[in-house]
């Protein structure tokens, strides 16, 4: 509960022509996590299935490009579970290619509606624009005797390099409609040489002609009505396309589905990669397996494969632990609180998992500085009204709703009624320094907790010397606990005491000779930099100890939130406003306030807690799975 | 660190990495050396044991001297910030289009994605094309859609037209280069006033350079018109303006191109003939102003991009000397592709005699 599973790695030897069996069979297990490192390479020289995963790349493509057009279930059930061959993926990936270009012909087709509908929109609006000149159109349509004349639409981007273009050609270009992507055009010049040369700038610079009717001068509405049809024309064979890739998909879906599953199940072949090497008949794969799950492993291979297999399993060397997957199994119960921590990194390999702690820091922590029977139940019911939409976080936000309810009873308020019952154990605002007090001792209860994994964490990384002298190591967390010795003997009997005062010293000199001896640099910089650091670990662990008096901070301040929203109420004259200023200033506490208090909880949790223990750099463990989930 | 303390430091840092850059001697030195000292010397050791084939030399040596070259970015990029790492980033941005170019027409051709993939630069993430989701597109009509998704929709259209028209697609090289250029010199126009008016110049040789070979060859190797010549070049240069660029693809014979260059460019050009010559002697011009910026330039990141287009410049003689010693062409004719021998000289034409 309080650290990942032991690992051990495990390499497996196999007739080679069972690596699709066995990848199937760890991925169905869920607890094998590939090692991708070159391991007995000069004997096992070949790593296998280049051909196959040549075969499942294009085809999980093909199937991703299709999902846009055949949407595929959220959740796939697969039928019967079995080895994917080469042949059969080859098929499969066959018979994605052509429906893909079905897909590929409708996403052109639409395209190009799309094209000729924004030609449409740009006549009419060019149509438009030329109704409001008062120029002859007849003068811009068909051959001219003397002028070489196009209208049309430039991309945005070359209408200035065109424009010094044409003019070597003798012509002149007009720009006279603009418009995000592209610009309308009048090109005009002398007919002659130049035309052929003309057209090929054009063409070049990505001019499309705008054709005018002839129609336009003397029957400008018949030209409208007959874009009004164009449009309705293209709207309908957009429809026809969408209900074309409609029925395909109906048609095809239940075949596209039994794809998928045979690329789920094709999948963790291709997932092993070079975890698997080979020389001829004979195959290794490597990877981390928990410890205790080694046996379940071999009876399923037992049970599968006629051919004989071989594992060997052993324990991790000191090198190879940064390497190791960290393997915290899915608890119901903490996952929204491991989803909060994983925010903040993954616990290396035999470090303290700090979810069971954080899980009970941060709840205690959000209900003393938000005691409130009446919130604390409100939080807790909305959340379980929510559950649907909250899903895994439910549980999270019932707890804190819970937690503040229970300081609600001990401080004895209920939406902000401080008097309606008497406090089980006392109400904030009664006396506020012993609050401050109470919650300095739980920080330094708390970074005592937090010194005591670090050292841990330290020891178990093999680390003895960090462990012993480094920050929060043995010599940190003594001074600290020295120094706070003291200055409580100092503030009840006024002095600060021989014992503490020879811990401290030593304490301090330890932590100096480390520093001194840690850093690189020349004489006087390493003196100055230990000093500085010596020091700083110092002011560390008071400046986070004073962090927590915010928890005392807030649970008064909750009270004089409340006190001031009954203030205000008490202003009103009507009952009603009354009742609608204490519901309102209720509401405002709740969401406010409870946004803030999370916030704080979660600083408390990340700043003062696990940058102290926790170097949040470990590997997630990630077993070969089968991949029903969504995607494939 | 203040921008004082910045400028200085890249100054600094240009200046030592400049000791880097060939010179004459050392290219000949280089080329005096076996193989194997050549790869020890740039770290190819793992590239010339390891590659089987010819093809896996050339991918192999190209992408271990793009990474040193990027290496060396990464270390002049640390100090910069803002428009100024912009500029260095963008100037980087060349080898994604050489990319994007070699994708396209790979797909225009029908290609498939066995054979475009190894004419492609393996770039860092950094400034990485999606290149897997692009080369995995089946069909040049589903490239065209995927690009024009995203931030290539102008060169996207090219493309559609040089596809659907079955034209040349000089146009579209023109569009991505433009496309390139202008992002350099919007960039320019965003750094501060000390750094805009030296980097215009540097860059505007660049373009200059450009200009001036797609000029003769689109004139004079393709026979295209003067006016389509315009369109497809990037009237941004230093000395090559617009009404001179006008004047030049208005003229009808080589010679008479260069004579009616700019002074400095028509000195550096005297006596050329052909398009291989020109390319040569616009190279070493170009490389000449380059250094200029390098020793002498007040902004430090004109030195630093100068500093990279030289590196760049002497990276690839390195690799054209690789490949010559890995496929044992003669003293002569590797001298020619390093650019060490004059084009057309008698070395040269004794080189093709003994070797083409």
């Amino acid at each position: 509960m309080f650290s990942p599973r032991p690992m051990k790695h495990v390499m497996i030897q196999v007739l080679t022509g069972d690596l699709p069996q066995v990848s199937l069979i760890l991925a169905e297990l869920e607890l094998f996590s590939p090692d991708h490192r070159a391991l007995c390479a000069e004997h096992f020289p070949w790593v296998p299935g280049e051909r196959f995963r040549e075969l499942y790349t294009q085809a999980s493509g093909r199937l991703q490009k299709i999902s846009r057009h055949i949407p595929l279930a959220p959740q796939v059930q697969l039928g019967g579970v079995h080895v994917i061959s080469e042949q059969e993926l080859e098929e499969t990936n066959r018979w994605l290619g052509q429906v893909w270009e079905r897909c590929s012909a409708h996403e052109e087709g639409l395209r190009r509606l799309g094209d000729e509908r924004q030609m449409v929109l740009q006549l009419e609006q060019a149509l438009e624009n030329f109704g409001e000149l008062n120029i002859d159109l007849g003068l811009l349509q068909g051959e001219r005797m003397f002028l070489d004349i196009h209208v049309g639409m430039v991309p945005r981007a070359n209408v200035t390099q065109l424009k010094e273009a044409v003019t070597l050609a003798n012509y002149l270009l007009f720009a006279y409609m603009e418009h995000e992507k592209s610009v309308h055009v009048i090109v005009v010049g002398p007919k002659g040489e130049h035309e052929r040369e003309l057209r090929s700038v054009l063409d070049t610079a990505g001019f499309r002609a705008l054709p005018i009717p002839p129609e336009l001068q003397h029957e400008p509405e018949r030209v409208r009505a007959e874009l009004d049809r164009r449009k309705l024309e293209l709207a309908q064979q957009l429809q026809h396309e969408n209900e074309d890739i409609r029925a395909c998909a109906n048609e095809l879906r239940e075949q596209f589905e039994q794809s998928r599953g045979i690329l789920i199940m094709a999948e963790p072949f291709v997932r092993i990669d070079t975890a698997a090497r080979s020389a001829g008949q004979l195959s290794i794969i490597s990877g981390w397996i928990p410890a205790r799950d080694i046996p379940r492993i071999r009876a399923a291979l037992e049970a599968a494969l006629d051919n004989p297999f071989r594992i060997d399993a052993r324990s991790p060397s000191s090198d190879e632990r940064p390497l190791v997957p960290s393997y915290m199994p899915d608890n119901r119960l903490m996952t929204p609180f491991a989803t909060l921590v994983k925010q903040y990194g993954i616990p290396r390999y035999g470090e303290v998992d700090p979810t069971a702690i954080f899980a009970l820091t941060f709840i205690l922590m959000f209900g003393m500085m938000f005691g409130d029977v009446g919130h604390g139940a409100t939080i807790a019911l909305t959340a379980w009204l929510a559950r649907s939409k909250l899903k895994t976080y439910t549980l999270f936000v019932v707890s804190i709703g819970l937690s503040a309810a229970l300081f609600g009873l001990l401080y004895g308020s209920v939406f902000g009624y401080e008097h309606l019952f008497e406090a089980l154990w006392i109400a904030p605002l009664s006396d506020p320094v012993r609050m401050l007090s109470l919650a300095l001792q739980w920080g330094v209860a708390f970074l005592v907790l937090i010194s005591l994994i670090s050292i841990y964490n330290r020891i178990i990384q093999g680390e003895l010397v960090r462990a012993l002298f480094d920050n929060n190591g043995v010599a940190s967390a003594l001074l600290y606990l020295s120094v706070l010795y003291g200055l409580y003997n100092y503030y009840t009997d006024g002095r600060f005491g021989i014992a503490a005062a020879v811990v401290s010293a030593a304490a301090l000199l330890a932590l100096l000779v480390y520093k001194l001896i840690q850093t690189r640099a020349s004489p006087g910089e390493r003196l100055l930099v230990a000093l500085i650091e010596t020091f700083e670990s110092l002011t560390s662990y008071a400046s986070n100890t004073l962090s927590f008096l915010r928890v005392a901070a807030f649970s008064l301040n909750h009270v004089a939130l409340a006190v001031a929203v009954f203030t205000l109420a008490d202003t009103m004259v009507s009952l009603h406003a009354h009742i609608i200023t204490v519901v309102c200033g209720n509401l405002f506490i709740l969401v406010l306030e409870g946004a803030i208090v999370t916030i704080q909880a979660l600083r408390l949790e990340y700043y003062e807690g696990f940058s102290r223990f926790y170097s949040g750099d470990g590997l997630e463990f990630r077993p070969l799975r089968l991949n029903t989930g969504g995607k494939a | 660190m203040t921008a004082t303390a910045a400028q200085t430091y890249l100054k600094t840092r240009a200046r030592i990495m400049a000791e880097r850059l060939f010179s004459a001697q050392r290219l000949e030195q280089l080329l005096q050396s076996p193989l194997e000292d050549l790869g020890r010397e740039f770290e190819l050791e793992s590239v010339i044991e390891n590659s089987a084939s010819q093809a896996a030399l050339n991918r192999a040596a190209e992408r271990a001297l793009i990474h040193t070259l990027m290496l060396e970015l990464s270390v002049l990029l640390r100090p910069l910030d803002g428009g100024a790492r912009g500029i260095l980033m963008h100037w980087t941005r060349k080898f994604e289009l050489y990319n994007l170019k070699a994708l396209i027409r790979g797909k225009l051709q029908g290609l498939p994605f066995e054979q475009i993939k190894p004419n492609l630069y393996d770039l860092p993430a950094l400034i990485r094309l999606p290149h897997d989701r692009l080369l995995r597109t089946e069909s040049i009509l589903e490239l065209l859609r995927s690009l024009e998704q995203g931030p290539f929709a102008d060169i996207a259209l090219q493309a559609r037209r040089v596809y659907e028209e079955k034209n040349e697609p000089f146009s579209l090289d023109a569009a991505i280069d433009r496309s390139y250029y202008t992002g350099m010199l919007r960039r320019i126009r965003r750094v501060a006033d000390d750094d805009r008016a030296p980097l215009q110049r540097l860059v505007g040789t660049l373009i200059d350079q450009q200009n001036l070979i797609w000029l003769l060859r689109y004139r004079f190797s393709y026979r295209l018109s003067p006016s389509e010549t315009y369109y497809l070049l990037v009237p941004f240069g230093r000395r090559l303006h617009q009404e001179r660029l006008k004047r030049l693809v208005n003229q009808e014979r080589f010679e008479l191109v260069i004579e009616q260059l700019p002074e400095r460019l028509r000195a550096c050009m005297e006596g050329v003939q052909d398009l291989l010559g020109a390319e040569r002697r616009l190279e070493a011009e170009t490389a000449a102003q380059a250094r200029d910026c390098l020793r002498f330039s007040q902004s430090a990141v004109t030195r630093s991009l100068a500093y990279l287009v030289l590196r760049e410049m002497d990276l690839k003689k390195l690799y054209a000397l690789v490949q010559g010693k890995v496929l044992q062409l003669s003293d002569p004719l590797i001298r020619i592709a390093v650019g060490m021998a004059q084009h057309g000289s008698d070395e040269q034409r004794e080189a093709g005699r003994e070797d083409v």
